[in-house]
Protein backbone atom coordinates (compact mmCIF):
# COMPACT_ATOMS: atom_id res chain seq x y z
CA UNK A 1 0.00 0.00 0.00
CA UNK A 2 2.92 2.29 0.65
CA UNK A 3 4.03 2.59 -2.94
CA UNK A 4 0.62 3.47 -4.32
CA UNK A 5 0.81 5.93 -7.13
CA UNK A 6 -1.02 6.42 -10.39
CA UNK A 7 -0.54 8.17 -13.67
CA UNK A 8 -3.00 10.97 -14.42
CA UNK A 9 -3.70 12.74 -17.67
CA UNK A 10 -4.65 16.39 -17.97
CA UNK A 11 -8.04 16.62 -19.62
CA UNK A 12 -9.46 20.07 -18.85
CA UNK A 13 -7.88 23.48 -18.39
CA UNK A 14 -8.91 25.55 -15.36
CA UNK A 15 -10.78 28.00 -17.63
CA UNK A 16 -12.77 25.12 -19.13
CA UNK A 17 -13.70 23.82 -15.69
CA UNK A 18 -14.72 27.28 -14.56
CA UNK A 19 -16.97 27.71 -17.61
CA UNK A 20 -18.39 24.25 -17.02
CA UNK A 21 -19.28 24.76 -13.36
CA UNK A 22 -20.65 28.27 -13.71
CA UNK A 23 -22.59 26.87 -16.64
CA UNK A 24 -24.00 24.13 -14.41
CA UNK A 25 -25.00 26.63 -11.75
CA UNK A 26 -26.69 29.06 -14.13
CA UNK A 27 -28.32 26.28 -16.15
CA UNK A 28 -29.90 24.73 -13.06
CA UNK A 29 -31.00 28.15 -11.82
CA UNK A 30 -32.63 28.88 -15.17
CA UNK A 31 -34.19 25.41 -15.31
CA UNK A 32 -35.83 25.59 -11.90
CA UNK A 33 -36.86 29.24 -12.11
CA UNK A 34 -38.31 28.52 -15.54
CA UNK A 35 -40.06 25.31 -14.60
CA UNK A 36 -42.07 27.30 -12.05
CA UNK A 37 -44.18 28.40 -15.03
CA UNK A 38 -44.74 24.82 -16.22
CA UNK A 39 -45.52 22.87 -13.09
CA UNK A 40 -48.64 24.18 -11.35
CA UNK A 41 -47.55 23.14 -7.81
CA UNK A 42 -44.44 25.30 -8.26
CA UNK A 43 -46.44 28.34 -9.37
CA UNK A 44 -46.00 29.97 -5.96
CA UNK A 45 -42.35 30.53 -6.88
CA UNK A 46 -43.50 32.67 -9.78
CA UNK A 47 -46.03 34.74 -7.84
CA UNK A 48 -44.91 38.30 -7.37
CA UNK A 49 -42.15 37.81 -9.90
CA UNK A 50 -39.60 36.04 -7.65
CA UNK A 51 -38.66 33.37 -10.17
CA UNK A 52 -38.75 35.94 -12.97
CA UNK A 53 -36.12 38.07 -11.25
CA UNK A 54 -33.89 35.04 -10.60
CA UNK A 55 -34.38 33.88 -14.19
CA UNK A 56 -33.36 37.26 -15.58
CA UNK A 57 -30.27 37.54 -13.40
CA UNK A 58 -29.12 34.03 -14.37
CA UNK A 59 -29.47 34.86 -18.07
CA UNK A 60 -26.48 37.20 -17.86
CA UNK A 61 -23.76 34.66 -16.96
CA UNK A 62 -25.51 31.92 -18.95
CA UNK A 63 -25.22 33.89 -22.18
CA UNK A 64 -22.09 35.96 -21.53
CA UNK A 65 -19.89 33.17 -20.18
CA UNK A 66 -19.76 31.04 -23.36
CA UNK A 67 -19.29 34.21 -25.41
CA UNK A 68 -16.40 35.30 -23.19
CA UNK A 69 -14.86 31.84 -23.45
CA UNK A 70 -15.14 31.89 -27.23
CA UNK A 71 -13.47 35.29 -27.39
CA UNK A 72 -10.69 34.40 -24.94
CA UNK A 73 -10.04 30.89 -26.24
CA UNK A 74 -10.73 30.95 -29.96
CA UNK A 75 -8.33 28.07 -30.61
CA UNK A 76 -9.88 25.65 -28.12
CA UNK A 77 -13.36 26.69 -29.20
CA UNK A 78 -12.63 25.99 -32.83
CA UNK A 79 -11.10 22.64 -31.91
CA UNK A 80 -14.10 21.73 -29.81
CA UNK A 81 -16.61 22.73 -32.48
CA UNK A 82 -14.76 20.95 -35.28
CA UNK A 83 -14.33 17.83 -33.16
CA UNK A 84 -17.92 17.89 -31.97
CA UNK A 85 -19.40 18.10 -35.44
CA UNK A 86 -17.05 15.61 -37.15
CA UNK A 87 -18.46 12.11 -37.02
CA UNK A 88 -16.27 9.23 -38.23
CA UNK A 89 -16.89 5.57 -39.00
CA UNK A 90 -15.68 4.71 -35.50
CA UNK A 91 -18.38 6.98 -34.12
CA UNK A 92 -21.08 5.11 -36.01
CA UNK A 93 -19.70 1.86 -34.64
CA UNK A 94 -19.72 3.41 -31.19
CA UNK A 95 -23.40 4.27 -31.49
CA UNK A 96 -24.12 0.62 -32.25
CA UNK A 97 -22.52 -0.20 -28.90
CA UNK A 98 -24.36 2.63 -27.19
CA UNK A 99 -27.14 0.43 -25.68
CA UNK A 100 -24.54 -1.87 -24.13
CA UNK A 101 -22.50 1.15 -23.00
CA UNK A 102 -25.66 2.59 -21.46
CA UNK A 103 -25.93 -0.54 -19.34
CA UNK A 104 -22.35 -0.44 -18.15
CA UNK A 105 -20.55 -2.53 -20.78
CA UNK A 106 -17.42 -0.95 -22.25
CA UNK A 107 -16.01 -4.10 -23.81
CA UNK A 108 -16.02 -4.04 -27.60
CA UNK A 109 -16.27 -0.26 -27.83
CA UNK A 110 -14.49 0.97 -30.93
CA UNK A 111 -11.48 3.12 -29.93
CA UNK A 112 -12.37 6.77 -29.45
CA UNK A 113 -10.42 10.01 -29.59
CA UNK A 114 -10.48 12.85 -27.10
CA UNK A 115 -14.25 13.15 -27.46
CA UNK A 116 -16.22 9.96 -27.86
CA UNK A 117 -19.23 9.73 -30.15
CA UNK A 118 -21.72 10.17 -27.32
CA UNK A 119 -19.91 13.28 -26.17
CA UNK A 120 -19.87 14.59 -29.73
CA UNK A 121 -23.61 14.15 -29.94
CA UNK A 122 -23.95 15.78 -26.54
CA UNK A 123 -21.78 18.76 -27.53
CA UNK A 124 -23.38 19.25 -30.92
CA UNK A 125 -26.90 19.07 -29.51
CA UNK A 126 -26.02 21.31 -26.58
CA UNK A 127 -24.53 23.90 -28.93
CA UNK A 128 -27.61 23.96 -31.19
CA UNK A 129 -30.07 23.91 -28.29
CA UNK A 130 -28.18 26.69 -26.56
CA UNK A 131 -28.60 28.92 -29.61
CA UNK A 132 -32.33 28.09 -29.83
CA UNK A 133 -33.04 28.51 -26.13
CA UNK A 134 -31.19 31.81 -26.00
CA UNK A 135 -32.77 33.19 -29.18
CA UNK A 136 -36.33 32.19 -28.21
CA UNK A 137 -35.69 33.52 -24.71
CA UNK A 138 -34.76 36.92 -26.10
CA UNK A 139 -37.88 36.91 -28.27
CA UNK A 140 -40.03 36.12 -25.22
CA UNK A 141 -38.25 38.73 -23.11
CA UNK A 142 -38.23 41.65 -25.52
CA UNK A 143 -41.29 40.78 -27.60
CA UNK A 144 -43.67 40.57 -24.67
CA UNK A 145 -47.04 42.04 -25.63
CA UNK A 146 -46.19 42.26 -29.33
CA UNK A 147 -46.01 38.59 -30.25
CA UNK A 148 -49.69 37.74 -30.60
CA UNK A 149 -51.02 34.24 -29.85
CA UNK A 150 -49.07 32.47 -32.62
CA UNK A 151 -45.82 34.31 -32.00
CA UNK A 152 -46.02 33.58 -28.29
CA UNK A 153 -46.82 29.92 -28.92
CA UNK A 154 -43.94 29.50 -31.40
CA UNK A 155 -41.35 31.20 -29.21
CA UNK A 156 -42.54 29.39 -26.10
CA UNK A 157 -42.57 26.00 -27.84
CA UNK A 158 -39.03 26.57 -29.12
CA UNK A 159 -37.99 27.61 -25.62
CA UNK A 160 -39.67 24.63 -23.93
CA UNK A 161 -38.44 22.02 -26.42
CA UNK A 162 -34.84 23.23 -26.57
CA UNK A 163 -34.83 23.27 -22.78
CA UNK A 164 -36.27 19.75 -22.78
CA UNK A 165 -33.40 18.72 -25.08
CA UNK A 166 -30.80 20.36 -22.85
CA UNK A 167 -32.29 18.88 -19.69
CA UNK A 168 -32.44 15.33 -21.06
CA UNK A 169 -28.87 15.77 -22.32
CA UNK A 170 -27.83 16.93 -18.87
CA UNK A 171 -29.49 13.93 -17.22
CA UNK A 172 -27.70 11.59 -19.63
CA UNK A 173 -24.43 13.45 -19.08
CA UNK A 174 -24.77 13.09 -15.32
CA UNK A 175 -25.71 9.44 -15.73
CA UNK A 176 -22.58 8.51 -17.67
CA UNK A 177 -20.41 10.66 -15.42
CA UNK A 178 -21.54 8.82 -12.30
CA UNK A 179 -21.66 5.43 -14.00
CA UNK A 180 -18.02 5.59 -15.18
CA UNK A 181 -16.60 7.60 -12.26
CA UNK A 182 -15.76 10.55 -14.47
CA UNK A 183 -16.70 13.34 -12.07
CA UNK A 184 -13.11 13.86 -10.98
CA UNK A 185 -12.01 14.92 -14.42
CA UNK A 186 -14.13 18.04 -14.23
CA UNK A 187 -13.28 18.64 -10.56
CA UNK A 188 -9.50 18.32 -10.82
CA UNK A 189 -8.96 18.60 -14.56
CA UNK A 190 -7.25 15.19 -14.60
CA UNK A 191 -8.37 11.65 -15.40
CA UNK A 192 -6.65 8.41 -14.57
CA UNK A 193 -4.72 6.70 -17.31
CA UNK A 194 -6.93 3.66 -16.81
CA UNK A 195 -10.04 5.70 -17.52
CA UNK A 196 -8.48 7.28 -20.60
CA UNK A 197 -7.50 3.82 -21.86
CA UNK A 198 -11.08 2.64 -21.45
CA UNK A 199 -12.85 5.64 -22.96
CA UNK A 200 -10.41 7.51 -25.19
CA UNK A 201 -7.54 5.22 -26.30
CA UNK A 202 -6.91 7.12 -29.56
CA UNK A 203 -6.53 10.34 -27.63
CA UNK A 204 -4.19 8.68 -25.15
CA UNK A 205 -1.89 7.49 -27.94
CA UNK A 206 -1.54 10.95 -29.43
CA UNK A 207 -0.74 12.64 -26.13
CA UNK A 208 2.77 14.02 -25.58
CA UNK A 209 4.63 12.54 -22.59
CA UNK A 210 4.35 15.76 -20.59
CA UNK A 211 0.58 15.35 -20.47
CA UNK A 212 1.02 12.77 -17.71
CA UNK A 213 1.55 13.36 -14.04
CA UNK A 214 2.21 10.88 -11.29
CA UNK A 215 0.04 11.25 -8.28
CA UNK A 216 0.79 9.74 -4.93
CA UNK A 217 -2.14 7.92 -3.42
CA UNK A 218 -1.14 8.82 0.10
CA UNK A 219 -1.85 12.51 -0.30
CA UNK A 220 -5.17 14.24 -0.18
CA UNK A 221 -7.24 12.71 -2.95
CA UNK A 222 -8.83 15.92 -4.05
CA UNK A 223 -5.70 18.06 -4.13
CA UNK A 224 -4.17 18.81 -7.49
CA UNK A 225 -1.18 16.66 -8.47
CA UNK A 226 2.14 18.36 -7.92
CA UNK A 227 4.77 16.16 -9.47
CA UNK A 228 5.02 16.19 -13.24
CA UNK A 229 6.82 13.46 -15.09
CA UNK A 230 9.41 14.71 -17.55
CA UNK B 1 -75.16 24.19 -12.38
CA UNK B 2 -73.43 27.31 -11.34
CA UNK B 3 -74.78 30.64 -12.39
CA UNK B 4 -73.24 32.08 -15.52
CA UNK B 5 -73.04 35.85 -15.42
CA UNK B 6 -72.62 38.20 -18.36
CA UNK B 7 -72.53 41.87 -19.30
CA UNK B 8 -74.21 43.42 -22.28
CA UNK B 9 -73.41 46.74 -23.90
CA UNK B 10 -76.04 48.28 -26.11
CA UNK B 11 -74.33 50.54 -28.64
CA UNK B 12 -77.66 52.04 -29.67
CA UNK B 13 -78.00 53.38 -26.14
CA UNK B 14 -74.35 54.21 -25.45
CA UNK B 15 -73.73 57.95 -25.68
CA UNK B 16 -69.96 57.72 -25.24
CA UNK B 17 -70.01 59.80 -22.07
CA UNK B 18 -67.15 57.89 -20.39
CA UNK B 19 -69.07 57.66 -17.12
CA UNK B 20 -68.41 53.89 -17.01
CA UNK B 21 -64.68 54.49 -17.44
CA UNK B 22 -64.60 56.96 -14.55
CA UNK B 23 -66.85 54.81 -12.34
CA UNK B 24 -64.63 51.78 -12.98
CA UNK B 25 -61.46 53.66 -12.17
CA UNK B 26 -62.89 55.20 -9.02
CA UNK B 27 -64.73 52.14 -7.76
CA UNK B 28 -61.82 49.78 -8.29
CA UNK B 29 -59.16 52.31 -7.28
CA UNK B 30 -57.34 51.81 -10.56
CA UNK B 31 -54.16 53.93 -10.71
CA UNK B 32 -54.36 57.07 -12.83
CA UNK B 33 -51.99 55.69 -15.44
CA UNK B 34 -53.98 52.49 -15.89
CA UNK B 35 -57.50 51.60 -16.98
CA UNK B 36 -59.63 48.45 -17.06
CA UNK B 37 -62.01 49.73 -19.71
CA UNK B 38 -61.92 52.31 -22.50
CA UNK B 39 -64.52 53.82 -24.81
CA UNK B 40 -63.56 55.54 -28.03
CA UNK B 41 -65.45 57.07 -30.91
CA UNK B 42 -65.46 55.38 -34.26
CA UNK B 43 -66.50 57.17 -37.41
CA UNK B 44 -66.87 55.34 -40.70
CA UNK B 45 -67.87 56.38 -44.20
CA UNK B 46 -67.56 59.50 -46.33
CA UNK B 47 -69.46 62.76 -46.02
CA UNK B 48 -72.40 63.03 -46.03
CA UNK B 49 -72.98 59.35 -45.18
CA UNK B 50 -71.28 59.01 -41.84
CA UNK B 51 -71.69 56.18 -39.45
CA UNK B 52 -70.67 56.91 -35.89
CA UNK B 53 -70.58 54.64 -32.88
CA UNK B 54 -68.50 53.75 -29.84
CA UNK B 55 -66.01 50.97 -29.50
CA UNK B 56 -65.57 49.50 -26.01
CA UNK B 57 -62.15 48.05 -25.30
CA UNK B 58 -62.56 45.76 -22.32
CA UNK B 59 -62.50 42.13 -21.26
CA UNK B 60 -65.04 39.92 -23.04
CA UNK B 61 -64.96 37.27 -20.30
CA UNK B 62 -64.66 34.49 -22.90
CA UNK B 63 -66.23 31.12 -22.12
CA UNK B 64 -63.01 29.48 -23.34
CA UNK B 65 -60.54 32.12 -22.26
CA UNK B 66 -57.10 31.98 -23.89
CA UNK B 67 -55.65 34.08 -21.08
CA UNK B 68 -56.83 31.58 -18.46
CA UNK B 69 -55.50 28.62 -20.43
CA UNK B 70 -52.00 30.12 -20.78
CA UNK B 71 -51.81 31.60 -17.28
CA UNK B 72 -49.17 29.48 -15.52
CA UNK B 73 -49.92 30.58 -11.97
CA UNK B 74 -53.71 30.63 -11.75
CA UNK B 75 -53.74 34.42 -11.41
CA UNK B 76 -56.44 34.40 -14.08
CA UNK B 77 -59.34 32.02 -13.60
CA UNK B 78 -63.02 31.57 -14.38
CA UNK B 79 -65.69 32.22 -11.80
CA UNK B 80 -69.33 31.77 -12.81
CA UNK B 81 -68.63 32.77 -16.40
CA UNK B 82 -66.45 35.73 -15.47
CA UNK B 83 -62.69 35.91 -15.98
CA UNK B 84 -61.37 37.03 -12.63
CA UNK B 85 -57.95 38.13 -11.42
CA UNK B 86 -55.90 37.22 -8.37
CA UNK B 87 -53.14 39.83 -8.53
CA UNK B 88 -51.16 38.18 -5.71
CA UNK B 89 -50.61 35.07 -7.82
CA UNK B 90 -49.53 36.97 -10.93
CA UNK B 91 -45.92 36.53 -12.08
CA UNK B 92 -46.20 39.20 -14.79
CA UNK B 93 -45.02 36.68 -17.38
CA UNK B 94 -47.20 38.44 -19.94
CA UNK B 95 -48.46 35.27 -21.65
CA UNK B 96 -52.06 36.58 -21.35
CA UNK B 97 -51.24 39.83 -23.14
CA UNK B 98 -50.07 37.89 -26.18
CA UNK B 99 -52.65 35.10 -26.05
CA UNK B 100 -55.80 37.25 -25.83
CA UNK B 101 -57.45 37.63 -29.25
CA UNK B 102 -58.78 41.04 -28.16
CA UNK B 103 -55.47 42.32 -26.74
CA UNK B 104 -57.16 43.15 -23.45
CA UNK B 105 -54.95 42.10 -20.52
CA UNK B 106 -51.84 44.18 -20.00
CA UNK B 107 -49.01 44.24 -17.49
CA UNK B 108 -48.90 47.26 -15.21
CA UNK B 109 -46.84 47.67 -12.07
CA UNK B 110 -45.59 44.07 -12.32
CA UNK B 111 -48.98 42.41 -12.49
CA UNK B 112 -51.81 41.77 -14.90
CA UNK B 113 -54.45 44.43 -15.32
CA UNK B 114 -57.89 44.01 -16.84
CA UNK B 115 -61.60 44.16 -15.96
CA UNK B 116 -62.15 42.18 -12.78
CA UNK B 117 -65.96 42.25 -13.13
CA UNK B 118 -66.13 44.07 -9.76
CA UNK B 119 -66.13 40.66 -8.16
CA UNK B 120 -66.72 41.97 -4.63
CA UNK B 121 -69.87 43.79 -5.73
CA UNK B 122 -71.11 40.82 -7.72
CA UNK B 123 -70.59 38.48 -4.78
CA UNK B 124 -72.68 40.88 -2.69
CA UNK B 125 -75.47 40.65 -5.27
CA UNK B 126 -74.82 44.06 -6.79
CA UNK B 127 -73.95 45.08 -10.34
CA UNK B 128 -70.44 46.18 -11.38
CA UNK B 129 -69.67 49.91 -11.22
CA UNK B 130 -69.95 50.49 -14.97
CA UNK B 131 -73.43 48.96 -15.14
CA UNK B 132 -74.59 50.82 -12.03
CA UNK B 133 -73.34 54.15 -13.35
CA UNK B 134 -74.30 54.12 -17.04
CA UNK B 135 -76.75 57.05 -17.41
CA UNK B 136 -78.33 55.70 -20.60
CA UNK B 137 -78.59 52.14 -19.29
CA UNK B 138 -76.50 50.81 -22.13
CA UNK B 139 -74.56 48.47 -19.82
CA UNK B 140 -76.39 45.60 -18.18
CA UNK B 141 -75.22 42.82 -15.95
CA UNK B 142 -76.97 39.64 -14.84
CA UNK B 143 -77.45 35.98 -15.60
CA UNK B 144 -76.23 35.30 -19.09
CA UNK B 145 -79.40 33.66 -20.39
CA UNK B 146 -81.55 36.64 -19.46
CA UNK B 147 -78.94 39.12 -20.71
CA UNK B 148 -78.70 37.27 -24.04
CA UNK B 149 -82.48 37.15 -24.46
CA UNK B 150 -82.86 40.87 -23.80
CA UNK B 151 -79.96 41.64 -26.17
CA UNK B 152 -81.70 39.70 -28.93
CA UNK B 153 -84.92 41.59 -28.27
CA UNK B 154 -83.03 44.87 -28.53
CA UNK B 155 -81.51 43.86 -31.86
CA UNK B 156 -84.98 43.04 -33.19
CA UNK B 157 -86.23 46.41 -31.97
CA UNK B 158 -83.52 48.45 -33.68
CA UNK B 159 -83.42 46.30 -36.82
CA UNK B 160 -85.52 48.83 -38.75
CA UNK B 161 -82.92 51.55 -38.17
CA UNK B 162 -79.84 49.30 -38.23
CA UNK B 163 -80.40 46.35 -40.58
CA UNK B 164 -76.91 45.00 -39.81
CA UNK B 165 -77.42 45.08 -36.05
CA UNK B 166 -76.36 41.90 -34.28
CA UNK B 167 -75.48 40.40 -30.94
CA UNK B 168 -71.75 39.79 -30.79
CA UNK B 169 -70.53 37.04 -28.50
CA UNK B 170 -73.33 34.50 -28.39
CA UNK B 171 -71.14 31.68 -29.71
CA UNK B 172 -67.59 33.04 -30.02
CA UNK B 173 -64.95 31.35 -27.83
CA UNK B 174 -67.43 29.24 -25.95
CA UNK B 175 -69.79 32.17 -25.65
CA UNK B 176 -68.57 35.54 -24.41
CA UNK B 177 -69.42 36.94 -21.00
CA UNK B 178 -69.79 40.36 -22.58
CA UNK B 179 -72.45 40.52 -25.27
CA UNK B 180 -72.19 43.52 -27.56
CA UNK B 181 -75.27 44.86 -29.31
CA UNK B 182 -73.52 46.08 -32.44
CA UNK B 183 -75.14 48.41 -34.95
CA UNK B 184 -72.93 47.20 -37.76
CA UNK B 185 -70.96 44.07 -38.60
CA UNK B 186 -68.20 43.21 -36.11
CA UNK B 187 -65.46 44.20 -38.57
CA UNK B 188 -66.67 47.83 -38.43
CA UNK B 189 -65.79 47.80 -34.74
CA UNK B 190 -62.52 46.01 -35.34
CA UNK B 191 -63.85 42.82 -33.78
CA UNK B 192 -62.95 39.43 -35.27
CA UNK B 193 -65.99 37.57 -36.64
CA UNK B 194 -64.71 34.18 -35.51
CA UNK B 195 -61.98 34.60 -32.93
CA UNK B 196 -60.34 31.38 -31.85
CA UNK B 197 -57.66 29.99 -29.63
CA UNK B 198 -55.10 29.14 -32.32
CA UNK B 199 -53.93 25.61 -32.92
CA UNK B 200 -50.37 26.57 -32.06
CA UNK B 201 -51.43 27.99 -28.73
CA UNK B 202 -53.30 24.77 -27.98
CA UNK B 203 -50.36 22.66 -29.14
CA UNK B 204 -48.10 24.56 -26.78
CA UNK B 205 -50.46 24.23 -23.84
CA UNK B 206 -51.86 20.75 -24.42
CA UNK B 207 -48.88 18.94 -25.92
CA UNK B 208 -45.53 20.70 -25.59
CA UNK B 209 -45.79 21.79 -21.96
CA UNK B 210 -46.96 18.46 -20.51
CA UNK B 211 -44.58 16.57 -22.82
CA UNK B 212 -41.62 18.66 -21.68
CA UNK B 213 -42.27 17.95 -18.03
CA UNK B 214 -43.29 14.33 -18.67
CA UNK B 215 -40.29 13.42 -20.80
CA UNK B 216 -37.92 15.03 -18.33
CA UNK B 217 -39.38 12.99 -15.50
CA UNK B 218 -39.27 9.88 -17.70
CA UNK B 219 -35.59 10.48 -18.37
CA UNK B 220 -34.96 10.80 -14.64
CA UNK B 221 -36.86 7.57 -13.95
CA UNK B 222 -35.22 5.58 -16.76
CA UNK B 223 -31.67 6.66 -15.89
CA UNK B 224 -32.37 6.16 -12.20
CA UNK B 225 -33.49 2.57 -12.70
CA UNK B 226 -30.93 1.56 -15.30
CA UNK B 227 -28.16 3.09 -13.21
CA UNK B 228 -28.56 0.28 -10.70
CA UNK B 229 -28.15 -2.36 -13.42
CA UNK B 230 -25.45 -0.51 -15.34
CA UNK B 231 -23.32 0.34 -12.31
CA UNK B 232 -23.30 -3.29 -11.23
CA UNK B 233 -22.30 -4.35 -14.73
CA UNK B 234 -19.53 -1.75 -14.88
CA UNK B 235 -18.11 -2.70 -11.50
CA UNK B 236 -18.16 -6.38 -12.46
CA UNK B 237 -16.32 -5.56 -15.70
CA UNK B 238 -13.82 -3.39 -13.89
CA UNK B 239 -13.14 -5.98 -11.22
CA UNK B 240 -12.78 -8.71 -13.81
CA UNK B 241 -10.33 -6.97 -16.09
CA UNK B 242 -7.38 -5.90 -13.92
CA UNK B 243 -7.34 -8.59 -11.27
CA UNK B 244 -6.87 -12.05 -12.72
CA UNK B 245 -4.89 -12.99 -9.65
CA UNK B 246 -7.90 -12.45 -7.45
CA UNK B 247 -10.74 -13.87 -9.49
CA UNK B 248 -9.21 -15.25 -12.70
CA UNK B 249 -12.42 -14.19 -14.32
CA UNK B 250 -12.72 -14.26 -18.10
CA UNK B 251 -9.03 -14.99 -18.39
CA UNK B 252 -8.13 -11.44 -19.20
CA UNK B 253 -4.61 -10.24 -18.56
CA UNK B 254 -3.97 -7.36 -16.23
CA UNK B 255 -4.00 -4.04 -17.99
CA UNK B 256 -3.79 -2.06 -14.82
CA UNK B 257 -1.68 -2.59 -11.77
CA UNK B 258 -3.53 -4.44 -8.99
CA UNK B 259 -2.87 -1.79 -6.36
CA UNK B 260 -4.86 0.59 -8.51
CA UNK B 261 -7.96 -1.57 -8.52
CA UNK B 262 -7.57 -2.05 -4.81
CA UNK B 263 -7.55 1.71 -4.35
CA UNK B 264 -10.60 1.95 -6.52
CA UNK B 265 -12.56 -0.65 -4.64
CA UNK B 266 -11.76 1.38 -1.54
CA UNK B 267 -13.09 4.45 -3.31
CA UNK B 268 -16.15 2.51 -4.38
CA UNK B 269 -16.95 1.61 -0.81
CA UNK B 270 -16.65 5.23 0.15
CA UNK B 271 -19.05 6.20 -2.61
CA UNK B 272 -21.49 3.63 -1.33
Amino acid sequence: MASESMRLVRRYLPAQRLVHWIGVLTFLTLLFSGIALLVPPLAFLAAGGTSRLIHRIAIVPFVLLPIAYVILNPKQTKELLVESFTFTRDDLEWFKHMPAYFFGRTKGLPPQGRINAGQKLHHATTFLMFVIVAASGFVLLFGKGQLGPDGLALAAMAHDLSMLGLTVMMIGHLYFTLLYDALNSMLTGFVTEEYAKMEHPKWLEELPPNAFVVKSKEGDQTSAPKAKSP
Amino acid sequence: MATRYAFSIDLDRCIGCQACVVACKTGNEVPLTDSFIAVRDIVRGQSPNFFGSFAHQRCFHCGDAACVSVCPTGALSKWNGLTVVDVDKCSACGYCTDACPYKVPHITDNHVSKCIACLDLVKDGESPWCAQTCPSQAIKFGEREAILASAKTRVATIAARYPNANVYGETQLGGLGLLMILLEKPAVYGLPEKPEITLRLEAWQQVVQPASVGLTLTAVAVTGLSFIIARRQHLREKAAAPAPAETAAEGKSAEVRPEQSAAESKERKENG
